[in-house]
């Protein structure tokens, strides 16, 4: 029993649905408006199911990205890595800057008062070298004479006179410490009563005696001075170089000459020289 | 039980395509799950059963996604149809020729929406559009052995499987 097929009826059916189906797609394309019930109740209905999925996959995605992106994943570590080798250098230099800004500002406050340092001006430098050569003890710091800083300039520290400049390049000035034996100071020792007593304070540090690196201070007195031991001394001001009254040292011991006729007093110096950091560059010579 | 397992299939469809395969897409590639559904039903329902599903099918992801309508439509009837067509002639036990089937079917059905689209006034590229139908394609060709023999069965045997009504 076989079915009578009318191929026009299905061609006229078929062109009929192919023409409504393009119309239809015409009228509902991107950005048209038309009532769409159906899917807006689908949609209500499949979101809440659709967003828990996608955040369980992004979460899965996040936690295993180790195991599909594994390259990817690797270059983004060296890549931070790198970062972070160099946010923590900068953090460092940026520490380093506020602790040299804090020593800075202690020194400023100052621990000694002078007004004949008042008079000059000063240059706050810091120390980027000591002793580039093993022949003298001396620093390097970092403002030359661009910045107005002058050979024979005094140089002191928060406690007192640390040496003077010995020579200047546009950036960089050399500073031989008042350690070293051919930096002499002319200087006075203050006693508990109040009295002065002039001297010479010199460096013990002396070229070629390699068995006592760390150099030290004394000062040669007559043997009627009257100077004793926890004595502070300070400088004279006499001879041009270092101004007056800033603190040198104190006299820790007190040794008498075999002749009899001189003793020695030895000066442990304010300043520390080894953690030393910061200076002001007094601009004397470079002033007068 | 039959009709709400087809209606959660269909609605996984219209869901994961935009979300799980989110995440599995290759290059922006994903499978075009409803096209593999309708292609399954298809194979084990008669010529019309097989077209008025395709139809639905099509209408449902066109109301879904709310543009267009018809485009799905037109595509899942035509794909219902040649996938019945194939099916009687090829056999449908054959899980490897029913991956080449539905690579062959879901390739017509993409060159159709693309088709349409063209009509419908979108201006693609033909690179672009031989690149999506091969890679949709290949997709859905892939998904055959991991989803087929399940549904498969369950047409057969399971609860996907068509009782006359004498029979309930």
């Amino acid at each position: 029993m076989g079915k009578r097929v009318n191929v026009t009826g299905i061609a006229v059916l078929v062109f009929f649905l192919l023409l409504s189906v393009l119309i239809s797609i015409r009228l509902t394309g991107l950005g048209s408006h038309f009532p769409n019930p159906v899917g807006g109740f689908l949609q209500s209905v499949l979101s809440p199911l659709e967003k828990p999925i996608l955040q369980l996959g992004n979460g899965i995605r996040e936690h295993t990205k180790v195991i599909w992106d594994f390259q990817g994943v690797q270059l983004q570590n060296e890549a931070l890595l790198k970062k972070v080798d160099q946010l923590t250098g900068d953090n460092l230099k940026l520490k380093e800057q506020v602790l040299a800004g804090m020593r800075f500002t202690e020194l400023d406050q100052g621990q000694f008062r002078n007004p004949t340092l008042e008079k000059y001006e000063k240059v706050g430098a810091s120390v980027i070298n000591r002793n580039p050569t093993t022949w003298y003890r001396t620093l390097t710091l970092n403002r030359g004479s661009k910045d107005g800083v002058a050979a024979n300039d005094p140089v002191i520290g928060a406690l007192g006179l640390i040496g003077k400049v010995v020579s200047v390049s546009p950036t960089t000035s050399e500073v031989l410490l008042i350690l070293d034996g051919e930096g002499q100071v002319s200087a006075l020792v203050r006693s508990s009563a109040g009295n002065g007593t002039f001297g010479i304070v010199q460096g013990t540090y002396k070229r070629g005696s390699r068995l006592t690196p760390e150099g030290n201070l004394q000062m040669l007195l007559r043997r009627e001075d009257n100077v004793n031991a926890g004595d502070l001394v300070l400088t004279a001001g006499v001879g041009g170089v270092y101004p007056k009254d800033v603190p040198i040292g104190k006299v820790v011991e007190i040794q008498l000459d075999p002749t009899g006729l001189l003793k020695t007093a030895f000066i442990e110096p304010l300043v520390n020289f080894d953690t030393l950091e910061e200076a002001y560059i007094v601009k004397m010579a470079g002033g007068k | 039980m039959r009709y709400v397992l087809i209606a959660v299939m269909f609605l996984l469809s219209l869901i994961l395509p935009g979300t799980v395969f989110h995440f599995w897409s290759w290059s922006g590639i994903k499978p075009d799950l409803l096209m593999l559904l309708t292609i399954y039903i298809a194979m084990h329902h008669r010529l019309s059963s097989s077209v008025f599903w395709g139809l639905g099918a099509g209408l449902l992801e066109d109301l879904y996604l709310g543009r267009y309508i018809g485009m799905y439509t037109l595509t899942l009837a035509v794909v219902a149809f040649l996938s019945y067509w194939l099916a009687e002639r090829w056999y449908r036990e054959n899980f490897l020729l029913t991956t080449f089937m539905v690579f062959l079917v879901t390739a017509v059905g993409q060159i159709l929406v693309a088709f349409l689209s063209l009509g419908a006034g979108l201006q693609w590229p033909l690179g672009d559009i031989a690149r999506l139908v091969i890679g949709v394609s290949f997709y859905n060709a892939v998904m055959v052995p991991i989803t087929y023999p399940l549904i498969h069965r369950s047409f057969l045997h399971g609860w996907l499987r068509y009782r006359p009504r004498y029979e309930r």
